[in-house]
């Protein structure tokens, strides 16, 4: 017997459910936990804050899918501004608008994990049989180089001609038409995003999702939550309707992510000792755009496609980073390419001709390295404080990932190339780049610093005086209550999240049903 | 365990939190400067929903040097950024209306481009160089509240104009591939009805 979908405006009245298991998000985290447990023959509902979109309404324009398918349109970022914060919100989370891009998690950080955060169980040999089992569901196989688009190519080119080890990407696509629109909703459902693989795989083995329902509030009582307390809002309006669900349930998941979990989790004053929403890790993200002699069309073709992991490991006390390209679509860049007035309308006009590469920076490694804070507003206020203190160690590594982007994409044949400075680099082959970057000002809100990534604020550990949830995600105080999601990584990944989330929580999938009673 | 009230570390908006806060702000609410009157912008053709007359001039002030104005481009006005930038800050809850609404107030208030920049006039009233200036000044300002009001302001501004179509033939953008859009298709909602095969598999010999 199927289950249903519905969405905020289908429900008219306050209204109670029960369910074995309440799922909170429908991400990479809730997405792959749901379909586990309805093929245990649990009865689960899924809450998820964002809409119900599909390719029926994927237009591939920004100016649709910034509000129905991002956090905050798209524009949520610390409060002070200086990291732009990529984040989905509908159903399926940011696996209906992220990248594709597929890695399972590096045994170094499996490694470290256990050494230095007391986890247990997250094994290569514990998890292969489960991203073996995902790949074959979703299609994970890598892009064929003959395929990769020039913005990609550049990367690639690049890397070898520097000596630079690189690689291929694997992507969860099937039949892609590589339209190269990933980020906006793949309007043929050729991503194998959750949205059209394990949750609608649950629904028809009976899984209820709410869409438009906000989670408010978890039920608690003694050492067991009861259920979840979600607030409808209005799909038109993505505001409160003044409409309450509740879901009474044996075991509550929260699936919501790094910086909405730990949200929940505080709003129903669980604070887990004072480690909720510490230790939020986000890949920190800087990027150099390049002006190339003939066309990129970096909107084009799969967005993902070559990476470089050679700056992974730099040594005792510095900070790793790898490299990747991004899809450049016009909001988006019109946001991110610096300067205002002509020079920047300059930038736009030579959008089809640019080039960006993103370093990507693995925090959460350095003795230290705390990562940034999601902490409540005022109760009535949907949005969260993140603070993300950028420490001296990753400065150095931007600097030094921009010096190494900018060669990289010389030695591609670049023209130009440009920091993201408010006042941005200027860097011609023959240019000393080096000193040209050293003069800039490396400082928040100077240079632009953006995460697609977000992990932590849930941190899974053995000690409850430093952890939240234990090594089967349970929160340590609570008999019933999981976090299942990017937010229980102790570190973050030095890959691209979804596989590393997906892995998880199908790993897990067996602790959560096990605490049904 | 009795859950405990939700932290509340009480209402510290965008702009009473940083450097600027309790000194520009207190001013402002008082000095003659503070009340210099800034250009209002007559409500566009649909009204305006979240800023006031005033507000909307410094954002359309705003938009004309952000944006720039090289030949081949649509104008402000004709990509309607103004009313473009008030919906998308209808959308957002009412305390971030709130502080956009602040901080709009706080770049053309007369009294901190005195106390900040040297000048009396407000930003609406100033010649667009002098405007380039004002935005420059917030940009590299060693106050880290003023660069990042300069940066929300400028994606805000940025977007509200990049979101037009009108805007793709100037930037050589094709605009997305049309033949992939598939607004008939179905959307399925699980119970009874079966789930459609296009869901999770694409046919490409559906297309077309």
């Amino acid at each position: 017997m199927s289950g249903r979908i519905r969405t905020g405006a289908d429900l008219t009245r306050d209204t109670e459910v029960t369910a074995d298991v309440c799922v909170v998000g429908s991400g990479a985290g809730g997405g792959v936990l749901a379909e586990q447990l309805v093929a245990r023959g649990l009865r689960v509902v899924m809450l998820e804050e964002g809409g119900y979109h599909t390719r029926a309404e994927f237009n591939m324009r920004e100016s649709w899918a910034y509000p129905a398918l991002y956090q905050e349109m798209a524009n949520r970022a610390t409060d002070d501004q200086s990291v732009l914060i990529l984040q989905g919100r509908s159903v399926g989370g940011g696996t209906t608008v992220n990248w594709c891009t597929s890695f399972r998690t590096p045994k170094r950080v499996l490694d470290f994990w256990a050494s230095h955060a007391g986890v247990e169980g997250f094994t290569e040999a514990a998890l292969t049989p489960h991203w073996e089992a995902l790949e074959r569901r979703l299609h994970i196989r890598e892009w064929p180089l003959e395929a990769m688009n020039r913005n990609n190519r550049v990367l690639w080119d690049g890397c070898a001609r520097l000596g630079f080890s690189r690689g291929l990407i694997r992507r969860n696509v099937n039949n892609c038409a590589d339209l190269g629109m990933c980020g906006l909703g793949c309007p043929i459902d050729a991503k194998q995003s959750m949205l059209v693989t394990l949750i609608p795989d649950a629904v028809e083995r009976g899984l209820d999702v709410y869409a438009n329902a906000s989670a408010r509030r978890i039920l608690v009582d003694g050492r067991k939550a009861r259920g979840v307390v979600a607030e409808l809002l209005d799909p038109a309006r993505d505001a409160p309707r003044g409409i309450t669900l509740t879901v009474r349930a044996k075991t509550v998941a929260v699936c919501g992510g790094a910086i909405n979990s730990p949200a929940l989790l505080l709003r129903s004053g669980l604070t887990g000792r004072g480690n909720v929403g510490k230790k939020l890790f986000l890949h920190p993200v800087v990027i150099m755009a390049a002006q190339m002699e003939e066309p990129v069309e970096a909107w084009a073709g799969a967005p993902q496609a070559a990476h470089s992991h050679h700056f992974s490991d730099r040594g005792p006390g510095r900070v790793g980073y790898f490299l990747e390209v991004p899809p450049l679509y016009p909001m988006i860049a019109a946001t991110v390419l610096p300067g205002f007035g002509a020079p920047h309308q300059k930038l736009m006009e030579r959008l089809p001709y640019t080039q960006v590469t993103i370093a990507i920076t693995e925090d959460g490694f350095l003795p230290g390295d705390d990562g940034g804070t999601v902490r409540l507003r005022d109760a009535k206020e949907r949005r969260v404080h993140i603070d993300y203190p950028l420490r001296p160690p990753q400065w150095e590594a931007f600097r030094d990932a921009c010096k190494v982007m900018a060669r990289i994409q010389l030695a591609g044949g670049a023209r130009e190339v440009y920091s993201l400075h408010a006042r941005p680099v200027r860097l011609r082959p023959g240019d000393d780049i080096d000193r040209l970057l050293d003069a800039a000002p490396w400082e928040p809100g100077l240079v632009r610093v953006a995460t697609a990534h977000q992990m932590g604020g849930c941190c899974m550990g053995k000690d409850p005086d430093t952890s939240v949830v234990d090594s089967t995600l349970r929160y340590h105080e609570l008999d019933n209550l999981f976090v299942v999601d990017g937010s229980v990584f102790p570190t973050s990944l030095g890959v691209n999240p979804q596989e590393s989330i997906f892995g998880v929580a199908r790993l897990r999938s067996a602790a959560v049903a096990a605490s049904v009673s | 365990m009795a859950p405990e009230a939700p932290h509340s570390p009480g209402r510290r908006s965008l702009l009473r939190r940083g450097l600027i806060g309790g000194a520009l702000l207190a001013a402002g609410g008082a000095g003659l400067l503070a009340f210099r009157p800034g250009r209002r912008m007559p409500a566009p053709p649909g009204g305006l929903r979240v800023f006031s007359e005033h507000e909307a001039a410094v954002l359309d002030a705003l938009a004309h040097r952000l944006v720039g104005a090289l030949p081949g481009w649509p104008g402000v006005e004709e990509v309607g950024v103004v009313p473009v930038v008030d919906g998308i800050a209808a959308r957002t809850e009412p305390s971030v209306q709130a502080e956009l609404k602040q901080l709009l107030g706080l770049f053309d208030n007369a009294l901190a481009g005195f106390l900040l920049g040297g000048r009396l006039r407000p930003f609406t009233r100033l010649d667009p160089a002098d405007q380039d200036r004002v935005l420059a000044e917030w940009r590299d300002s060693r106050i880290a509240l003023r660069r990042t009001g300069y940066n929300a302001l400028r994606t805000l501004v940025l977007a509200g104009y990049y979101q037009s179509p009108l805007t793709w033939r100037p930037m050589g953008y094709p605009g997305p591939p049309g033949d992939y859009l598939q607004p008939d298709a179905e959307v399925w909602l699980g119970g009874t009805s079966p789930r459609p095969e296009g869901n999770g598999v694409f046919h490409p010999e559906a297309l077309r």
